[in-house]
């Protein structure tokens, strides 16, 4: 059995960087399509957090579902709205 | 009434015979709709009424006696159950039975009023009253979480279902809000299991009473503060009851019905388990006797100044949910018993006001004062129920405002808090001022313009039975009292316990 | 000064993440940006959860053949966190869609995206 856990603190700290970068960026961007392709670059930062935190599982799930789901519905409703932020 | 060892068969009929009756109703058009639903709903009411008391476990056994080797309900006995598990005893029969009756009338009604996207409104009012049963029967924390941000969906759903702007404004600030809720909810609830190690609330009280708290009690402090924000926003309580006071006065009154039982029977729910829990902890009764205050004041007083009958019962509906904290916040026998009493007699009378507002609408549209005039020319019936429902909102004998309230002020009394008891003295005559005046704009002034047309309306045979029935029922259990104290007096016993 | 572990910068961007969320779902004017901020809380509150659950020098709560039940139990990370963080973000993807459905509606009603404008008390 190979000790995995404690190889993780490199991709931890990557990902701390990433999911904070991602989170700001996500929220200030003008463009609402960009904003959410950020929002969904970010989940997977936090999957692959989830599985440095001994979760492989959720780290499946939160990929599928904040990559594809939440993008996706958050898309279909800046294109049944409008693209751009008003001032 | 034997409480048994297997689990019970009733409990997982009253949660999925709603559930599927909401699936199939969803699918379905015109005609179908209303036999299936009143099928549903009157099974429903009978299997209530007629189930015996016991339990639902996943996975998870009752207390097992490791002296004599058998298993027993005995709560003394030190023994941990391991499970998460429904309860089945007389306050849930109490609250599911007037709850079932109430959800007859309203799916009746809602199918002679909507035309047209029928059925999945008709699933979201059967989702509401599963969420209700649901959260009065649960006893561990997972399942309380999940309720809650359900519940909190459907009543988004239900409200936008009105179709105004400001339905769907309320339903907005009541969705955003509920991310806010769940998740406090969800971090209390690992909080409280990585202390004890049981999701089960017996359990974690059992723990927690065998180990002392010690230094605990900071962990416990932040678990019970995310709590006291979900009892807020799922019961409606101030300083954030403009969420569920929008939500009430925009949608439509039959589903409002259900919005203001779920919401009360959340309020008990919740506020019972923060007891049992957290009620080692010093200033827990303080603090819900505190909001039960702000609540009770600020409900009241917007509720004067209101201009359309639906937005009065809306600020009432939450001046009264002030009621029911207050008696969960004194903490004592007596106090217990009169805010869960206080919590039925709330949910039939305001079932009354709310019928009869149902009822203007089949008289050109309209429920606010400055629109609809001179009703009591056209229906003395609706006149008089309505003004038979205020004087039952107002606690004034014999109908069963009365008994529940002094039971609130004689525990209030007993505690020493005699400014509480006049404050309740003062709820109850505000609300009868409000609901008057409400009353007298609609139903009683005479009206200036002679152009009205004296044609004849009908109302629906539903709604006339529905409000004699309540108002039978109200005036039953304001003269017997005991027809429902003595389902809550043991459960009170027992909760104070453990 | 503590250790750094991996459980730490778990609750460090848990932390980062719920601060951002619900900074953003309460000062923001544009609904589509509430929205993303409320996925974003919910992310945050699902990190914390799973950081609560994580043990120092564990391994993976999968029962591999050949490992003996004791040693399963007493060096596993823990499990029922990860079935609450499940249940969350289904919770999550449907309150999203609502939330998109209402500003949808609200959007053909207003013509506009910003919430000073729409969510304006109504003079009654």
């Amino acid at each position: 059995m190979i000790e995995l856990s404690s190889s993780f603190i490199i991709t931890a700290y990557i990902m701390l960087i990433a999911i904070t970068i991602g989170a700001i960026a996500a929220l200030l961007q003008k463009d609402l399509l960009r904003a959410a392709f950020i929002s969904g670059a970010e989940s997977i930062a936090l999957a692959f957090f989830f599985q440095a935190l001994l979760a492989p599982d959720l780290g499946l799930t939160q990929a599928i579902v904040g990559t594809v789901l939440l993008p996706g519905i958050i898309i279909l409703g800046v294109f049944k709205t409008r693209r751009t932020e008003e001032d | 009434m034997m409480e048994s060892i297997s689990n019970l068969w009733s409990i997982p009929l009253l949660v999925i015979i709603p559930m599927l009756t909401a699936i199939i109703v969803n699918f379905l058009y015109d005609k179908a709709i209303k036999p299936i639903s009143i099928c549903s709903a009157i099974i429903i009411l009978i299997i209530s009424i007629i189930s015996p008391y016991g339990y639902h476990w996943f996975t998870g056994h009752p207390a097992f006696n490791p002296d004599t080797l058998l298993f027993t309900f005995n709560p003394n006995i030190f023994g941990y159950r391991l499970s998460l598990e429904f309860i089945f005893g007389p306050l849930q029969h109490i609250m599911i039975v007037i709850s079932s009756l109430i959800l007859l009338f309203c799916v009746t009604l809602s199918t002679i009023g909507l035309t047209k996207r029928q059925g999945p409104y008709m699933a979201l009012l059967y989702l509401l009253f599963m969420s209700s049963v649901i959260v009065i029967m649960v006893n561990d924390l997972y399942h309380l979480w999940i309720v809650v941000e359900i519940g909190s969906l459907i009543v988004v759903g239900v409200a936008a279902a009105s179709g105004t702007s400001i339905s769907h404004k309320a339903a907005l600030k009541y969705a955003f809000f509920s991310a806010i809720s769940g998740a406090g909810l969800a971090v209390s609830l690992a909080l409280i299991l990585g202390l004890t190690g049981f999701a089960n609330i017996s359990d974690a009280i059992i723990y927690l009473r065998q180990f002392g708290i010690g230094d605990m009690a900071t962990v416990l402090y932040i678990a019970f503060g995310f709590f006291v924000l979900s009892w807020m926003y799922a019961g409606g309580l101030a300083p954030i009851h403009p969420l569920k006071s929008e939500v009430y006065g925009a949608s439509y009154p039959h589903a409002t019905v259900l919005l203001q039982v779920q919401s009360k029977l959340m309020l008990v729910a919740i506020g019972i388990i923060m007891l049992r829990l957290f009620s080692m902890l010093p200033f827990v009764k303080e603090v819900m006797i505190f909001l039960s205050v702000i609540t009770m004041m600020i409900g009241v007083i917007m509720a004067l100044i209101q201009v359309d009958f639906r937005w009065i019962i809306a600020y009432l509906i939450i001046s009264h949910s002030g009621l029911v904290t207050l008696g969960i916040g004194l903490g004592t026998q007596e106090g217990l018993v009169g805010g869960i009493f206080q919590a039925v007699n709330d949910i039939i009378y305001m079932t009354i006001l709310l019928l009869c507002c149902e009822a203007l609408f089949y008289f050109g549209g309209k429920t606010s004062t400055k629109e609809a005039y001179g009703i009591a020319k056209k229906s003395p019936f609706i006149t008089t129920a309505v003004i038979l429902g205020a004087i039952a909102a107002a606690g004034i004998p014999p109908f069963n405002g009365f008994q529940s309230e002094i039971i609130l002020i004689q525990a209030c009394l007993k505690e020493g808090l005699p400014e509480i008891a006049v404050l309740i003295l003062m709820v109850s005559v505000t609300t009868f001022i409000a609901l008057l005046r409400g009353i007298y704009r609609i139903f009683l002034k005479p009206p200036e313009l002679q152009d009205q047309d004296d044609s004849n309306v009908d109302l629906p045979k539903v709604l006339i039975i529905g409000i004699i029935i309540f108002i039978i029922l109200s005036i039953i259990i304001g003269i017997y009292p005991d027809i429902v104290l003595r389902f809550i007096i043991p459960v009170v016993k027992e909760v104070l316990l453990i | 000064m503590t250790e750094i572990t991996i459980q730490l910068l778990g609750f460090i961007a848990a932390t980062v993440l719920i601060v951002v969320g619900m900074g953003g779902m309460l000062f923001l004017d544009n609904l589509i940006k509430k929205v993303i901020a409320f996925t974003l809380l919910s992310d945050g509150v699902n990190l914390l959860l799973v950081a609560l659950a994580y043990i120092e020098g564990g391994i993976v709560p999968i029962l591999l053949p050949g490992m003996s039940i004791s040693e399963f139990t007493s060096r596993a990370a823990l499990v029922f966190p990860a079935g609450i963080v499940l249940t969350n973000i289904v919770i999550g993807v449907s309150t999203t869609a609502i939330l998109v459905a209402l500003v949808i509606m609200l959007y053909r009603r207003y013509g506009t995206l910003k919430a000073s404008v729409i969510l304006k008390g109504e003079r009654r």
